[in-house]
């Protein structure tokens, strides 16, 4: 099979697209890349207007039809099967490389968005700087977020280059101002106030469930029952109260004991609240299926069109 | 194959084909037609145009956060409601931000707004700013759709896409300034949330749907009577599934563990679990090494 996009059968797994680290081959192969792409993006450019939508058609279709091969072609053995060992014959080969060719694949797509990563960047470094310049409402926090982020990306590739070179273990000893501003930055700032976004929602469940559960409507009565008795079917002690009650009433008699909480709850969530669930993980399966053919096919007109 | 491969479960292929089939056979039949299929009433979508009238009214812009997934198929269809949504509100001149957690969605975002703009003849109106990639981590894009929530006051807010922990601070956030929201997730568990906050939420694949039932374009509108087929088709092989199932259940086979006893049919050995469960063959190399 085609060896220039799946890994090299024998070990170091390398194929066209990869090569040793900080060998002049990878650093060779990344510029003939970075030219191709650019040739590429260019020559896009410069087609005309008509036939750029059949050009970037074309390249959606091959990369959907990679995808759609995957699921569709006949799955392999176990890939850690000796090469050597492995069945031979059309089938077999595109099926294995299929199935080695799924990271060289994936990691297109990383590249990409690593890319795109750099235009959300400047996008936001631009709102903010035009928001100091003109002293816009609330500029002080737009100075807050550049402040930020650039001491956020210092002091971590700071950090990052600081344990290349020295070790993970030896920085970790010798705590050097790299790793004591990353770790200020990262732990203590960014992950505390994360967590402080987070535990809001706790207030914000409560103040929802009391408009959700107000009785103005038929459906939100029957809300309101079936969340309290999911509830209520939480609370140890209630449910040994309640229960022990309508055992009382009758231990052998199997409709009384339908009346249990731990029955009605388990009634509500294996008869109404999991085939709802799968019907509307059926709908939304469908509805993404569609979407990804009409992508795959062009068929989509996103936008103004 | 001989039992070399695992058995894909071939009655999953060929469901999946079918309904691919049922998919593009409608858009050719909508497509004749001019997209004369019948799309049923959805209120959450009706409830668009009030929203951006009640905005333009207010004179305050319009919120749109597509999720806060990748750039996949939800991403896109939240961009294509959004293109309505924008169409509607450029008409107007009515300020727009459209707030996004993934790079690439912000890109493709960009893209398409500013198409919608120079379709409507009003390239002039486009905000270069109004798209704005807030953050890449989840808590802290929270926090920053939030700060522009209230800052600048929206009327109305259109949270459709792949939302997760953070769905219920941004709908209580624009329910605490008085938006009126459009909500919609494709993640389950949050949808009661959405249910709870916002004003109309629209429910599994109603968010396929809209794009079809707002621009009746026909490719979406043949597509989704597609959909709509296929799940007739799924809605009969679970009453067939159901039924062969019941009829398995009353079989009785010979009990190796106890002779001359017969025995139920184990789950694994019912038809059902055969049609539609992988199973790996026993297989060794010629070599026998393995």
């Amino acid at each position: 099979m085609i060896p220039w996009l799946a890994q090299a059968p024998a070990a170091p797994a390398l194929n066209m697209w990869n090569a040793p680290a900080g060998t002049p081959e990878i650093w060779m192969k990344v510029g003939i890349a970075m030219l191709a792409g650019f040739g590429l993006l260019a020559a896009l450019i410069a087609a005309p207007t008509r036939l750029r939508r059949p050009i970037s058609g074309a390249f959606i279709f091959l990369a959907g039809l990679f995808w759609v091969l995957v699921f569709l072609f006949p799955k392999p053995i176990d890939s850690q099967t000796p090469h050597e060992q492995r069945p031979r014959g059309f089938v077999q080969d595109v099926s294995f490389w299929l199935a080695d060719a799924i990271p060289v694949v994936s990691n297109f797509s990383n590249i990409l968005t690593a890319f795109i990563l750099g235009l959300g960047v400047f996008s936001l470094v631009r709102i903010h700087l035009m928001r100091v310049a003109k002293k816009q409402n609330d500029w002080p926090f737009s100075v807050v977020l550049l402040v930020s982020m650039v001491a956020m990306a210092t002091f971590g590739y700071w950090d990052w280059k600081t344990r290349l070179d020295l070790g993970g273990a030896k920085v970790d000893e010798a705590w050097p101002l790299a790793a004591y501003g990353k770790d200020l930055l990262f732990d203590g700032m960014l992950q505390v106030m994360e967590a402080a976004m987070f535990s809001l929602i706790a207030f914000f469940i409560l103040s929802a469930a009391y408009r959700a559960f107000r009785i103005r409507s038929v459906e939100a009565t029957i809300l309101l029952c079936a969340a309290l008795i999911a509830m209520l079917n939480l609370m140890g002690a209630v449910v040994v109260t309640w229960d022990g009650m309508i055992e009382s009433f009758g231990k052998d008699n199997a409709f009384v004991m339908n009346f249990t909480l731990s029955s009605v709850a388990g009634f509500i969530r294996d008869n109404l609240q999991t085939p709802g669930i799968r019907a509307i993980d059926f709908g939304i399966g469908l509805g993404a299926l569609a979407m990804g053919l009409r992508l795959w096919l062009s068929l989509e007109r996103v936008g103004g069109n | 194959m001989d039992g070399v491969y695992y058995e894909k479960g071939w009655l999953g292929v060929v469901f999946t084909l079918m309904v691919a089939g049922f998919i593009l056979l409608n858009i050719y039949r909508a497509r004749k037609t001019s997209g004369k299929l019948f799309i049923r009433r959805i209120p959450g979508l009706n409830a668009i145009d009030d929203s951006i009238g009640r905005a333009t009214e207010m004179g305050k812009p319009v919120l749109m956060v597509p999720g806060i997934g990748t750039l996949n198929a939800i991403s896109v269809q939240a961009l294509q409601i959004f293109a309505y949504v924008t169409k509607t509100a450029a008409k107007f001149a009515n300020p727009i931000r459209l707030c996004c957690l993934d790079p690439a969605v912000y890109t493709v975002a960009q893209e398409i707004i500013r198409d919608v703009y120079q379709t409507e003849g009003v390239p002039e109106n486009y905000d270069p700013d109004s798209v704005r990639f807030i953050s890449d981590r989840q808590f802290a894009f929270a926090a920053g759709v939030s700060g522009i929530i209230l800052r600048e006051r929206t009327a109305a807010a259109f949270l459709m896409g792949e939302f997760f922990a953070e769905s219920l601070i941004l709908a209580e956030t624009l329910n605490s300034i008085g938006a009126i929201q459009v909500a919609c997730s494709t993640e389950i568990t949050q949808t009661p949330f959405f249910v709870a906050a916002c004003d109309y939420v629209l429910i599994g694949d109603e968010f396929y749907a809209a794009s079809a039932y707002l621009s009746r374009q026909p490719v979406l509108v043949g597509s989704l009577v597609g959909q709509d087929w296929s799940k007739l088709a799924i809605a009969a092989t679970i009453l067939l599934g159901a039924l062969v199932n019941s009829a398995d259940g009353l079989k009785r086979v010979p009990d190796e563990a106890n002779e001359g006893q017969t025995r139920a049919l184990k789950a694994d050995e019912k038809m059902i679990t055969d049609l539609f469960s992988p199973k790996k063959p026993e297989w060794k190399p010629a070599g026998g090494t393995q």
